[in-house]
């Protein structure tokens, strides 16, 4: 056995798996997963045809407390708060215009059916009818990204919290339409009782 | 401190190669954390054709009014935001710098807020590196934003002198990048 190959063996192998359990970083058909170290939270990231994802297990009493905090009546805090909510971050990293639809987005379950994912303004308009006057947290409909634009919000997913859900994501960029499905996300746990 | 002690003790007793090796292990762990953090970038996307920006109103911290035709004849840097959002946060200490750079030439910042409370955001712009000096408007009910079909925060328009939208960011950036410098260069 050679000297590089020794090394490799004996150090840089088992090292290389410490780095990659202590990051918590775990690569499924191009999802990758990690979890941060001090909340414990689950993020997956895709980078594909131009397009850079990111979604993170947002907790319900997140959600209630920083609805509460901008002052929102717990009606909404609590409607959002008891789905099943990703923080999602959406990136152009191609050369051209990106764009999407939430409404074209689904909520793929185990039996294959298919389910639309609530939009940010069918939440609006609920808000909007209650007298809420508050436009933002959920994840922009329908946007065109320009080279570089990017641009965070709430998914929101009808499902249980601490489940497992597949989400099919769909953008188009130079008229070519490409679709990603993310399997094995969990739903942020419910909030352990006092 | 632990960490580092073990990557010490492992270099210690490497030899060259070895050595090597393990400095990049190390920059893998560095290339890990970075990527928390991503960068802001810098571009801004042109308008094609440039639109008339739509006119408001609005009142400061203290309640004063202020319209975007106060600002006709300047360069203006229209930036939507808030407080609990993140990228929001970071740009902030840019436009500061870009502010301070350019406003005796004749650039503007002009940061409309959505939905907060003037205490909150006062409390907040306290706790910034890098206080912002430019006007902070309040837009309690996303009126504004809305007119200027602002899809996510923040959200950044450059202004001409003439009142087009000449250039927009959608998502946070490092505003005191040469890049965006030489386009506000251009519009003066």
């Amino acid at each position: 056995m050679g000297r590089a190959e020794s090394i490799i063996r004996i150090l840089v192998v088992p090292l290389l798996a410490v780095l990659w359990v202590s990051s918590g970083l775990a690569d499924q058909g191009g999802v990758t997963l990690s979890t941060e170290a001090e909340t414990g939270l689950k993020h997956w990231k895709i980078t594909e045809h131009g397009l850079d994802l990111e979604l993170i297990q947002v907790p319900p009493d997140f959600i209630r407390a920083s609805y509460a905090a901008r002052g929102l009546p717990p009606e909404v805090s609590e409607a959002v708060a008891t789905r099943c909510v990703f923080g999602t971050i959406v990136r152009n990293v191609s050369q051209s215009a990106l764009s999407y639809r939430v409404a074209d987005w689904r909520h793929v379950k185990a039996d294959g059916t298919e389910l639309p994912i609530k939009t940010k303004s069918e939440w609006l308009e609920e808000w909007h009818g209650m007298g809420v006057r508050f436009s933002w947290s959920i994840l922009a409909d329908a946007p065109t990204f320009a080279v570089g634009d990017w641009i965070q919000g709430f998914t929101t997913l009808d499902a249980p919290h601490g489940s497992r859900v597949t989400l099919k994501v769909v953008w188009t960029i130079e008229g070519k339409r490409y679709a990603k499905v993310l399997s094995n996300l969990e739903c942020a746990p419910a909030p352990q009782q006092p | 401190m632990q960490r580092s002690c073990r990557i010490w003790n492992v270099r210690r007793h490497l030899s060259s190669p070895e050595a090597a090796l393990a400095l990049v292990l190390l920059m893998l762990v560095a290339s890990v954390a970075v990527a928390e953090q991503p960068p802001l970038g810098h571009k801004m996307n042109p308008v094609s054709p440039p639109l008339a920006a739509p006119g408001f109103t609005l009142p400061d911290m203290d309640g004063e009014m202020h319209s975007l035709e106060d600002f006709r004849g300047k360069v203006v840097m229209l930036n939507f935001w808030a407080t609990w959002c993140p990228p929001c946060r970071r740009e902030m200490p840019s436009m500061q710098r870009l502010y301070e750079k350019y406003r005796e030439r004749g650039l503007t910042v002009v940061a409309v807020n959505q939905f907060e409370d003037p205490d909150l955001v006062f409390e907040f712009t306290g706790r910034l590196g890098l206080e912002p000096t430019f006007p902070i408007l309040f837009d309690r009910e996303s009126r504004v934003s809305e007119r200027y079909q602002v899809k996510g925060l923040p959200t950044t328009y450059l202004l001409d002198k003439a009142g087009k939208i000449r250039f927009r960011a959608i998502g946070g950036r490092e505003f005191d990048h040469p890049e965006v410098e030489a386009l506000i260069e251009s519009l003066l």
